[in-house]
């Protein structure tokens, strides 16, 4: 069947399954990655060199940072997530996306909308203010419909589904896509100032607020860069490795403990402020029971290429997808680490967190992705990439630029914190604040260095996938036919 | 279903399942993992014992009583110095590591207070807690303004590491300005006076720095600065060398604050500059009162440091 599909790919509606739209969001991954990409590496320069703000209001860091946050985790990650679940659903489900081709275009459209406008919107001041929330509310209700839309398809392919059992990846992508509109629901609530006003009033004042904020902001985290993830990687890792999946019943228990704890853990972004001990202590306690859930996806994606280790040296696309699951386990290890009370003394309002959360976002939730597209592209084009080298040029690129920013932003955050708590002989303070400003700035270097590497690596990815689909559809043009699953 | 082709016949068993080619082992799961994920609950009930942790009503659980706790000092409302030791919290924690280096602080303070500002300048070793005291009071609450080495910036702070002092540079006069603050002013003279005279002004503020200058002009402004028709000598004397009463500023000593004269190079833009201030006057020449935000024995170590260890006004 799936060879069946290949033969007619690239003539629409007719393909067995929708590609079509696969195709538009792969597209967009790459561009959201690059510009996303591109404005992190830009915001990072300006607190290097304070000089690049140009003293213009549009592009400073204040601005600018919600446009790569909102570029890089719903335009890039995102686009990946719609592309990958609907290619995954209709694959293994073997159906078509329930809703026709016009309900799946409408999640395409109104989702890049919601992030296009979002993000020009952030550059001319109007924003939320809610952390990976600053859409105004009238892109929140956008995001409400394109998200309903999205759940309908992908519930309504799950039903009319040709296989007996839902397979694994598509629960991860399932509990995402509920997640993530109980989340949005929950944290957007608020009333606008007035009817055509784009300013609004939360619904929750004080400390409640910074709760549900960062209930959603951990949430984020928790269900749109990790469950989908591993949903991906569900699918990815073991197609790629022609492995099977080392362990059913691993895959099921890590699956309901993550879904089950994640949602307690979030108060820890509230450690050291005016949330209650006791939020934080059960928000620390959660963290901590969620390290082997977490690593269940880890060990399950590496265990899977378990007999095959040679592809590691061969083929960069495992490369990429077994890097991930490496920063994966990493950065679930820290982040339960920092959510215990002294640690978080420690690293709390720290370039750690900040190096903390690219570990999961560049190592992880990009390099999965990587891996993935580098699979999906030219199948969905029914080509073959264009030059395997660049993918390994990608491969180190953005494995160097990872390590170099996460080192960096270890060691600065590690040093503020340190020099935040010193006190001298007499009692004194040991450093002024500025002193420590000035203490970072040769690792604020390093880490703009770093994410010109990662943006390096992303920019040669997107020129390899513009030659693979160029060459794909001019085969399909050609009448050739090259067989790809 | 197309039969993946690499799929191999291994030993572990598969689940039957098989979607798109993929297969699921049934390996049970690792003995490692299992065993650390109940370490983890372990863990958590541990954590538990020692921290406030469930809510129960309007209450919480506290920890075991006398496992976990801190003891601190405070002073209530109406001025009782107490120790309480309380079950773990954030606030007490503040509270008990703040009192600890207080208590450090206190010795090297209470010598701050009981002595002169000229006997404190002299000790040496109370020198060394000033300056390092005042490193940090300095950089935290006036650098942002007055930069980091209290160098200032042009056209918004003054310098307080020269010898002019705008308001005044003994002792009592900087703790005058850090309790209440400040606020410089000029008034526009674009209204009350036309081009020409604003002109012949400028010319003579910049003769009396010796910058370049059109001579002609200058002495038509020696005499305007001291007419009733501009009145600048109201304010900046007759000898335009200031007054620290009022704050305003002397022209005769090279120091500028808020026209940027040094950064020009030719005599036309320093000429702007100084008409620029004439001509709109100045109403940002504002400081705050520190006098709510630092406590008095800090404001008279900021003293002492600004007088003395900044190297101003000796």
């Amino acid at each position: 069947m799936a060879t069946a599909s290949v033969t007619t790919a690239g003539v629409g509606t007719s393909e067995q399954y929708n590609y079509d739209i696969v195709r538009k969001f792969a597209i967009m991954t790459l561009v959201w990655g690059a510009i996303g990409m591109f404005v992190g590496v830009y915001i990072a320069s300006e607190l290097a060199f304070p000089f690049l703000n140009f003293d213009s209001a549009y592009i400073t860091f204040g601005r600018l940072r919600p446009v790569h946050t909102s570029g890089v985790i719903f335009g890039f990650g995102g686009s990946a997530l719609f592309a990958t679940s609907y290619y995954v659903v209709q694959r293994t489900c073997q159906a078509r996306l329930f809703g026709g081709e016009r309900l799946a275009n409408f999640t395409f459209w109104g989702w890049q909308t919601a992030v296009a406008l979002s993000a020009l919107g952030y550059m001319f001041g109007y924003t939320q203010a809610r952390e990976y929330a600053e859409m105004v509310w009238p892109i929140d209700l956008l995001i409400l419909v394109v998200w309903v839309a999205y759940l309908g398809i992908f519930v309504g392919t799950l039903m009319k589904r040709k296989q007996p059992h839902i397979y694994v990846a598509n629960w991860f992508y399932l509990a995402f896509i509920l997640a993530t509109a109980l989340l949005h629901i929950f944290n957007n609530l608020q009333v606008p100032v007035k009817l055509f006003s784009l300013e609004s009033y939360s619904l929750f004042s004080g400390t409640q607020d910074a709760m549900t904020q960062w209930w959603y902001g951990h949430n984020a985290v928790g269900f749109f860069l990790t469950a989908a993830f591993l949903g991906m990687m569900y699918y990815f890792v073991p197609k790629q490795a022609g492995r099977p999946v080392y362990s059913y019943r691993l895959s099921i228990l890590h699956f309901w403990a993550i879904i089950f704890l994640y949602m307690w853990a979030g108060a820890h972004h509230l450690h050291w402020t005016a949330l209650p001990d006791w939020t934080g202590t059960l928000a620390a306690t959660f963290s901590i029971m969620l390290l082997l859930p977490s690593w269940g996806g880890m060990i399950n994606g590496i265990m899977t290429l378990s007999g095959a280790w040679d592809k590691l040296r061969t083929d960069p696309v495992i490369r990429f997808l077994i890097v991930a699951l490496s920063f994966y386990g990493m950065s679930t290890f820290e982040g339960p680490m920092m959510s215990l009370k002294d640690v978080n003394a420690l690293s709390h309002y720290t370039d750690w967190t900040v190096g903390h959360v690219h570990s999961g976002a560049l190592g992880w939730v990009a390099m999965i992705t990587f891996g993935s597209m580098y699979h999906m592209v030219p199948r969905i084009w029914n080509t073959e990439m264009y030059s395997l080298r660049l993918i390994n040029v990608h491969f180190w690129l953005a494995t160097t630029g990872v390590l170099l920013y996460i080192v960096a932003m270890w060691i600065s955050g590690i040093m503020q914190g340190l020099m935040w708590r010193a006190f001298d002989d007499f009692g004194n303070l040991q450093y002024s604040f500025v002193e420590s400003v000035a203490a970072a700035h040769p690792f604020y270097v390093m880490r703009a260095l770093g994410g010109a590497f990662f943006l390096t690596g992303m920019i040669i990815m997107c020129y390899n996938m513009y030659k693979t689909i160029r060459q794909g559809s001019t085969e399909a043009h050609a009448g050739l036919n090259v067989a790809t699953a | 279903m197309s039969q993946d082709k690499t799929t191999t016949t291994a030993t572990p068993k598969t689940t039957g399942h098989n979607w798109d080619g993929i297969e699921e082992y049934t390996n049970p799961l690792p003995t490692w993992w299992i065993w650390g994920f109940y370490i983890t609950f372990i863990f958590t009930v541990v954590y538990w014992l020692f921290y406030p942790a469930w809510p129960i009503g309007d209450k919480f659980t506290k920890g075991i009583p006398g496992l976990h706790t801190i003891t601190y000092k405070a002073t209530t409302v109406d001025g009782k110095e107490v120790e309480k030791t309380t079950h773990w919290n954030m606030r007490s924690k503040f509270m008990h590591e703040m009192n600890e280096m207080e208590g450090v602080q206190k010795q090297w303070f209470d010598k701050v207070a009981a002595m002169s500002f000229e006997d404190v300048s002299k000790d040496a070793e109370l020198m060394q807690f000033v300056n390092s005291a005042g490193k940090t009071l300095f950089s935290d609450n006036c650098a942002p303004c007055h930069q980091a080495g209290g160098q200032g910036k042009i056209g918004f702070s003054p310098n307080l590491t020269d010898d002019h002092w705008q308001f005044g540079g003994t002792h009592d006069e900087i703790q005058q300005t850090i309790v209440h603050g400040r606020k410089g002013f000029m008034p526009a003279f674009k209204e009350v006076l036309n081009e020409q005279q604003i002109t012949q002004l400028a010319n003579y503020v910049l003769s009396l720095s010796g910058e370049p200058h059109d001579n002609a002009f200058a002495t038509a402004g020696a005499q305007l600065f001291k007419s009733e028709d501009a009145g600048c000598y109201y304010c900046h004397g007759a000898d335009a060398k200031g007054n620290t009463q009022m704050g305003s500023a002397n022209l005769t000593d090279k120091i500028w604050l808020w026209a940027d004269v040094p950064a020009k190079s030719t005599q036309e833009s320093k000429l702007a500059e100084v008409k620029r201030v004439i001509t709109g006057g100045l109403d940002r020449g504002v400081m705050p009162a520190w006098g709510g935000r630092l406590k008095p024995e800090q404001i008279k170590l900021l003293t002492v440091y600004v007088h003395d260890s900044l190297g101003g006004g000796k």
